[in-house]
């Protein structure tokens, strides 16, 4: 995982995203690991150009399709469809059109929030919004980090008293 | 994360209130302090912890691979 060259490539290419999954959680203080980066990205159609823009220069492919299958990341392919699970030269990545418990862009923009990275201001979902969209999800290995999550925005408002 | 914040953190992981979500998840198992030193980085520093944790991951992971394929 490249994460400072995968959120230079969005920031600079002005692609709308947030930043959601097992990345998100730890940048909002967890200590789960995770190898990919998973994002919430805009469906606008001037955000579907700059989101191919950004990846092309590094080679997004499907992840676990056959190496033979004809793909290009390009907008009309995001388009035709809604999430992504990419491999690219940057890592693994995750392009989602919308995020279980929460919605579109637009909502989970609402349920996230700045942060400074790398110098850059990056949209991430708050500790609510991950929780909220862990408990939607409902798959064992997203039940089984609630219990942190919760435990972790506990803390932070008592110890924020 | 202020000081005064980072004990206040410390001091409600070595004793969470009862019932609170706090306390349930240090009954799950899970590690507490490592939370409160999370929380005491810059958002720069946890991407910086993210990211070398994740090649830590894959070197893991490509060592374990390695390995099978020998056998």
């Amino acid at each position: 995982m490249k994460l400072q060259e995968t959120l230079r490539a969005l920031f600079d290419a002005n692609v709308e995203f947030v930043l959601i999954g097992g990345a998100a959680m730890q940048m909002q203080g967890s200590a789960h690991l995770t190898e990919d980066l998973d994002f919430c990205y805009a469906r606008s159609s001037k955000n579907l150009e700059r989101l191919a823009l950004a990846l092309a220069p590094h080679h997004p492919r499907l992840r676990g399709a056959p190496e033979n299958l004809p793909f290009r990341f390009d907008a009309a392919t995001i388009k035709q469809g809604l999430n992504f699970t990419l491999m690219t030269d940057l890592g693994w990545i995750d392009f989602l059109g919308e995020v279980a418990g929460l919605g579109g862009y637009e909502e989970v923009k609402k349920n996230s929030e700045v942060m400074a990275i790398f110098e850059m201001d990056c949209l991430v979902l708050s500790l609510e919004g991950l929780i909220r969209a862990k408990k939607a999800a409902g798959r064992s290995r997203d039940l089984e980090v609630i219990p942190e999550l919760e435990g972790l925005l506990d803390l932070r408002k008592r110890s924020q008293k | 994360m202020t000081s005064d914040q980072r004990k206040r953190a410390l001091q409600l992981v070595a004793r969470p209130p009862r019932g609170s979500k706090l306390a349930k998840a240090k009954k799950y198992g899970v590690d507490l302090t490592l939370l409160v030193e999370n929380l005491a980085l810059t958002p720069t520093e946890r991407a910086k912890k993210l990211s070398s944790g994740a090649k830590a991951l894959q070197e893991l992971r490509r060592a374990g691979e390695r390995h099978r394929s020998k056998k």
